[in-house]
């Protein structure tokens, strides 16, 4: 209790990761609600990578470039890092998408290879990085240790856009998703409306590889979702209680890991895989039960 | 045809730019009844998504008049029931209320008065006592009675149904086609509907549409769906 109180308080040290985690806790499902309805997972395990891949050729390019930039991550480096992310993610969403509606190949092939190849990318080119292995390749890992007011205000200021944008548009998003034929019949510009779900995707995603790393990101981004999915009788409980379940897990996790000296993004996903198995075990306990 | 609300000039109909149908002119009377009849793979469903939008035209052209009220033709889409992915944790309610979205701008919640009309519907489409049921737990003919809601809280100027009674048995048929001739009869609503169900529509149908080898035969139920007819089209003699 010593620790969650050490935790809770306004002078802690680490504060500023302890708001970012439930920030990208909290917002990472209420997207990964749509990736889960619209059967995207497998997007949601090569995005969080591509969005890596994009950080680190942004903070690859000063470099060839002949463009010195401070080799800590300095403001100046995570707006760099974040327009990578933002870029990439956005552009390997909407090629996948316009990809998946051509319906031509297989879209796991697709996926499977953008996340491998991305995986890749990012190590090779983090290897020829003088900077890399300062504090840069701890940017991608997603140590949540060392983030700015400037980094925090950042994740805050694009996830309430994010959040904000969702709560305004659901009902044109979850149309669109549900029903596209009945969408156009109503005259809604689909494409549009697509493109708007896979901005605020790639925004959320950028902003949670940044925070917390692209393994971390795509826990928070699908397993919150999965779980609540078991659980819920219609789909504002369903948002509403994956977000629940991504703040509280993340907050739990930094605690967790803050108490036992371990590393805290992975510590997030284990926490969540527990949680999603034992919400299986007990679902089907309950659906026995109800029989 | 005096009042046509569709007319179809020189139409053809197919996917990326391949015909699956040509040379297809015609017109859909305003407050009709019309049947679009024919066998799997004969076009039904690609004349459907043409009129509706879902599918450019490969060549030619459809007008619409406009509504009463100045603005584009509103449809009522009534798709089969059996294309919903159950992921999605919607009531009967929710898909019915979909219906008002057309009306109610990004960003608005859908006001309380919309939620009533879409009761309202329900109520009409005899859907009201499983309306806050799970959709996807639904049976077909439960799922085909929110959808036609659905399609009634749209407004529509035309209401088109894609085989409504696949898989529903005689009865529930019969209280299908019955419910929707009234509802063209009170609402003044146009309807267009198909189906391979020849004996059960030519009750209700005022114009039939029979999609056959990759023409279109136009006529009303009682001189195209009579015995010799029939046999002339499909080239065999009777007995």
């Amino acid at each position: 209790m010593e620790t969650l109180r050490l935790i809770l308080s306004p002078d802690f040290l680490l504060r500023n990761s302890v708001y970012t985690s439930v920030l990208v806790g909290f917002s990472c499902p209420l997207v990964g609600v749509f990736l889960v309805m619209r059967r995207l997972v497998f997007m949601g395990v090569a995005l969080p990578q591509v969005s890596s891949t994009g950080v680190a050729i942004a903070l690859s390019a000063p470099l060839w470039f002949g463009v010195k930039l401070s080799g800590h991550p300095s403001e100046s480096a995570h707006m760099l890092a974040f327009i990578g992310s933002m870029t990439s993610s956005l552009a390997a969403i909407l090629a996948l998408a316009f990809m998946e509606r051509r319906g031509r190949g297989q879209p796991e092939g697709r996926l499977g290879t953008a996340y491998v190849v991305a995986a890749s990318l990012s190590i090779l080119l983090l290897s020829k990085n003088p900077y890399g292995e300062i504090g840069w390749l701890d940017m991608l890992k997603g140590e949540v240790i060392t983030i700015s007011d400037f980094d925090l205000v950042l994740t805050a200021a694009t996830l309430t856009l994010v959040l904000a944008t969702l709560g305004l548009v659901h009902k044109e998003l979850l149309l669109v998703s549900f029903d596209r034929p009945m969408a156009i019949t109503l005259r809604k510009n689909v494409v549009f409306w697509d493109v708007l779900l896979y901005l605020l995707i790639g925004l959320t995603v950028s902003m949670a590889v940044l925070s917390v790393g692209p393994l971390i990101a795509f826990g928070f981004l699908l397993i919150p979702a999965l779980t609540a999915h078991l659980f819920a009788r219609n789909m504002r409980q369903f948002t509403i209680l994956a977000s629940l379940c991504g703040g509280a897990m993340a907050f739990l996790g930094f605690w967790v890991a803050y108490s036992v000296d371990l590393p805290v993004g992975p510590t997030d996903v284990v926490l969540l895989g527990v949680l999603y198995a034992a919400g299986w075990f007990i679902a089907k306990l309950l659906r026995g039960g109800s029989k | 045809m005096n009042d046509a609300l569709i007319t179809l000039d020189s139409l053809s109909i197919g996917y990326n730019g391949q015909p699956v149908m040509s040379g297809i002119s015609l017109s859909i009377a305003r407050n009709s009844f019309t049947a679009i009849l024919g066998a799997n793979g004969s076009g039904k469903s690609t004349l459907l998504k043409t009129l509706l939008g879902l599918l450019p035209p490969v060549a030619g052209r459809i007008d619409t008049t406009q509504s009463p009220t100045g603005a584009p033709l509103v449809f009522g889409y009534v798709p089969q029931a059996v294309q919903f992915d159950p992921i999605y944790l919607l009531t009967g309610f929710d898909v019915a209320l979909m219906g008002t979205y057309g009306r109610v701008r990004p960003g608005r919640f859908v006001p309380s008065a919309e939620r009533a009309f879409t009761r309202e519907c329900l109520r009409a489409a005899g859907a009201e006592e499983f309306a806050r049921k799970r959709f996807s737990k639904l049976s077909g003919g439960q799922k085909q009675r929110v959808l036609i809601a659905r399609a009634l809280a749209t407004r529509p100027d035309v209401l088109v149904l894609d085989e409504p009674t696949a898989g529903v048995d005689a009865e529930a048929t019969h209280t299908v086609l019955e419910f929707i001739s009234r509802t063209r009869e009170e609402r003044q609503i146009t309807v267009l509907l198909v189906t391979h169900d020849f004996a059960a529509i030519r009750h209700h149908a005022q114009q039939v549409l029979w999609l056959h080898q990759g023409k279109v035969l136009q006529g009303a139920p009682d001189e195209l769906l009579n015995s010799e007819r029939m046999a002339e089209i499909f080239e065999i003699g009777i007995g």
